[in-house]
């Protein structure tokens, strides 16, 4: 068994619109990969095609060894789409555990804590409130505790934090890398902004402008624990400027 | 001046009351084409057990054929939001449904049934059902599609798909329909009754018989239809608790400024 996501010449088309260029990436079990371009680039298409969401028009996907479907099956995929997608009918609490609620005879591990995970990310006293009492920050934190409570080895995230300002998107970011990085979650992670790829990463795979193509994979080479601070730091400046540039060659091409 | 809804709407009432009560008076209109308000409230007054009883009938009459009819309509829609080509096929005929006036048909159907219950709860679901029908279908649809790929991406069953999703995010469109099919299943029971002229109690039965025996006087027929007004009021009051306790997520039922 090939452990790890596996992307093999994977193509997408919409009738004679060519979204997707043939596009091969490797994440490795405990990898953040960042997927980093324009908007309408792909990424985005990429990202549900690896989460068995969308069938590709050329190539294959693999992770652990299987296709998509079967990691679906084996409850090994946290998903966080763009907007929070939170039941307005159910608490935090219950939001939080919906996807260890939902076929449950697939959960073949012991899984998280919620109340823990609530905790963790500070809303361990907003428990029995309803989503249209939070704000957007907080409903997003609750679909990471969704996506987290699954216990997966595999978490897909959709720009998670596009519609958040940019401070609550700072904190977010920061959040996410406290509570990757204890667990070993390989990541997929989709974003347009360069903080957060250079933040989060270990690797970034730079997207060309439709079809996307990825033009370039740049290693992030930053200690772990990320922290804050990391911000201000000198080689955070370098990556992001590089990242920049690449955007900007790919936005030519 | 401060704003009362309540005030200014018992005002109305009344006033209306006084109106008709004149009318009738000055015109001096027949009791069976219309009795004045204060006799109504005086024939119910003088005997209120047996309009509660025929009231309590209709209410039941009215409450199963919904409860039919939606119980149908749920699992109806439920296949139909699942298979479009299905919803393409029985579309014509739910519009059908609706549009034909069901008065037409009554009689056949009792010619068939038979008078009495089965007639009467056929009645009401059949008329109640289209409509919660369309409300399933569009509700169902309506489920949040980001959610709806959370589901996907764990491989949900389509009856945790369903349960857990899809049926409460069609909640709020059942209830708007639930608002006037229990006006509609409130008519066709009355009517069913009415037309199955069985020994059933009822409100509609009652009105028929009065129509029959004009013996029995128009403080009846007129007493019925006034129990059958405050039922169809406590009918939309029940619907609105139900829905205020069922669906306070709702936007619909936050009360914000704006």
């Amino acid at each position: 068994m090939t452990a790890g996501i596996h992307i093999e010449g994977i193509s997408k088309s919409f009738g004679t619109l060519d979204a997707l260029a043939p596009v091969d990436l490797e994440v490795q079990p405990g990898e953040v990969v960042t997927l980093l371009g324009p908007s309408g680039c792909g990424k985005t298409t990429l990202l549900r095609i690896v989460a068995g969401l969308e069938r590709p028009t050329t190539g294959i996907v693999s992770i652990d060894g299987g296709p998509p479907d079967t990691a679906r099956t084996r409850k090994q995929i946290g998903f966080v789409p763009q907007s929070p997608a939170l039941l307005p009918w159910r608490t935090v609490e219950a939001n939080a555990r919906l996807l260890q609620d939902v076929n449950k005879v697939s959960n073949p591990r012991l899984l998280p804590d919620v109340v823990d995970l609530l905790d963790q990310v500070g809303l361990a006293d907003f428990r029995n409130a309803y989503p249209h009492e939070l704000s957007g920050g907080m409903q997003q934190r609750v679909a990471l505790v969704r996506a987290f409570a699954l216990g997966a080895p595999y978490l897909l995230m959709d720009e998670p934090f596009a519609a958040l300002d940019e401070i609550t998107r700072a904190e977010m970011r920061h959040l996410l890398a406290t509570l990757c990085e204890p667990l070993n979650t390989a990541v997929l992670f989709v974003t347009h902004s360069l903080a957060e790829a250079v933040y989060l990463s270990d690797r970034v795979a730079v997207l060309s402008v439709r079809p996307g193509r990825i033009t370039e994979t740049v290693r992030v080479r930053l200690d772990r624990p990320r922290t804050p601070d990391l911000e201000n730091d000198s080689t955070f400046f370098a990556i992001e400027t590089r990242l920049r540039h690449l955007l900007q060659e790919g936005a030519e091409r | 001046m401060k704003q009362r809804p309540a005030v200014w709407a018992t005002i109305g009432v009344i006033a209306f009351g006084v109106v008709w009560e004149l009318f009738v008076r000055i015109g001096d209109i027949k009791p069976f084409a219309l009795l004045e308000p204060s006799r109504i409230v005086r024939a119910i007054a003088d005997d209120p057990t047996f309009f509660l009883r025929i009231t309590w009938s209709t209410a039941w009459h009215t409450l199963a054929g919904v409860a039919i009819g939606l119980v149908l309509a749920i699992v109806t829609g439920a296949a139909l939001a699942a298979f479009r080509p299905l919803e393409w096929a029985v579309q014509p005929i739910l519009v059908l449904i609706m549009v034909t006036p069901w008065v037409a048909y009554i009689s056949s159907i009792i010619l068939l049934l038979g008078a009495g219950l089965p007639t009467i709860l056929f009645m009401v679901s059949f008329v109640t059902f289209p409509p919660f029908v369309f409300a399933t279908v569009l509700g169902l649809r309506s489920a949040d599609v980001s959610a709806r790929e959370v589901f996907a991406s764990i491989d949900a069953s389509p009856f945790d798909v369903f349960w857990r999703l899809r049926f409460p995010s069609a909640l709020p469109s059942i209830f708007t329909a639930a608002r006037f099919s229990v006006g509609l299943g409130l008519a066709a029971a009355f009517f069913a009754e009415g037309g199955s002229a069985s020994s059933l109690p009822g409100l509609g039965a009652t009105a028929a018989r009065t129509r029959l025996d004009q013996t029995l006087g128009a403080p009846v027929l007129w007493g019925s239809i006034l129990c059958s007004t405050l039922l169809g009021i406590g009918f939309l009051l029940g619907v609105t608790v139900l829905e205020r306790k069922l669906l306070k997520w709702h936007p619909s039922q936050r009360f914000t400024i704006g």
